[in-house]
């Protein structure tokens, strides 16, 4: 059977698994930024080369 | 097949963040980063920065997860090596099914994330490379034959090949030879690195091409490699592909690498408590090389873009 972790050992553990779920936090959000700027890049893309496409479509949406 | 049985130790501490950085071989993936970098900013034709970022990204995450596999399965391995034995896994900081876990979630990751962003292509071309260095190379060439570095050097070689193809979405025939330049240079680099740390190959029982064929032929093949290097480098300069400020430096890197490369190559047989210093000074030049040739590239492909 394993030894229980003496108080100091329980901190040093409990700092560990704390600076770990920080840096995944981190990944998350950075992930979730990324996600959202692909996204806006490629509804852009799609929409430009939809313009391209048919320029007079582009005009009347302007006119608008 | 299934990996050997764990030796280390099971942790006793939860791991840190940093021991899973440390899985991802970070020192190996500057130079991943820089190629895949190079190969996008020199490929003709234009990619929105956040994609290109994002290709970037996906490259290294991608090297990190192969990393990370590569370690998973060598666990035993790097504990009975001097060099490897403080690694996260071995060393009993990171369990070993974490190891497999992280290098199975970022590879996927990657991949996937790469086909959103950048298309089917380069994220096809990724995939493969992860495989290629996973399995192709740690599982089955290098516990197998002398030859795992020649064959294994294809898996860094794949970088700047994918960053070019994330902006052209064509395979053509200048990030081939940008992928057979990392190709060629593997061996030689590799080499020297495994004349100074053959005992430590022999060991664990690795057939590095020291320890099975020997010093001598090792150090031909050394100054084979490097003088096979200089005309391919060359290649897409003569080709027409990259202008001047490429194609002299890259002349200029390749005669030095050829130098040094002889120097190794044509030693006579050591003294005994032979420091290994022309082998030592070969291995940091041969980093430098590439990370200087590939800058060259970018280089060019700016001068070029402002009519030099």
């Amino acid at each position: 059977m394993s030894q229980p972790l003496t108080p100091a050992e329980l901190a040093a553990f409990r700092a560990r698994q704390k600076s770990r779920s920080r840096a995944l936090g981190v990944v998350l959000v950075a992930l979730a930024m990324l996600f959202f700027a692909i996204t806006i890049v490629k509804i852009k893309g799609a929409s430009d080369a939809r313009h391209h496409e048919s320029p007079a479509a582009g005009l009347s949406q302007q006119a608008r | 097949m299934s990996p050997a049985p764990v030796t280390a130790p099971l942790p006793s501490m939860a791991a840190e963040w940093r021991d899973f950085f440390a899985l991802t071989k970070p020192r190996v993936m500057t130079l991943v980063i820089f190629t895949g970098l190079c190969g996008l900013l020199a490929a003709p034709g234009h990619i929105n920065p956040v994609l290109g970022f994002t290709a970037i990204l996906c490259i290294a995450v991608g090297a990190g997860g192969a990393a990370a596999l590569n370690q998973w399965w060598e666990a035993d391995l790097d504990a009975g090596m001097k060099r490897t034995q403080h690694r996260p896994v071995p060393a009993g900081r990171v369990q070993r099914s974490s190891a497999r876990d992280f290098g199975f979630g970022l590879s996927g990751a990657s991949v996937m994330i790469m086909g959103l962003a950048n298309g089917l292509l380069p994220a096809v071309i990724l995939a493969f490379s992860i495989f290629y260095y996973a399995w192709i190379y740690t599982v089955w060439l290098k516990p197998r034959t002398p030859q795992n570095i020649v064959i294994g050097g294809g898996a860094g070689a794949f970088p700047p090949m994918i960053g070019w193809i994330a902006v052209t979405h064509d395979v053509t025939l200048m990030p081939i030879l940008l992928f057979l330049i990392i190709f060629v240079w593997t061996p030689p680099h590799f080499w020297a690195l495994a004349l100074f740390v053959q005992i430590d190959y022999a060991k664990v029982g690795i057939p590095m091409m020291p320890v099975v064929a020997g010093e001598r032929s090792t150090r031909h093949q050394i100054l084979g490699y490097a003088v096979l290097l200089l005309p391919l480098t060359v290649v897409p300069w003569w080709l027409g592909y990259t202008g001047k400020v490429y194609g002299l430096s890259a002349v200029a890197l390749g005669l030095v690498f050829v130098w040094l490369s002889a120097r190794v190559g044509l030693r006579r047989p050591l003294a005994e408590g032979d420091t290994m210093k022309p082998e030592k000074r070969l291995f940091a030049y041969s980093i430098l090389y590439l990370f200087v040739l590939f800058a060259m590239l970018v280089v060019d492909h700016a001068a070029t873009g402002l009519g030099f």
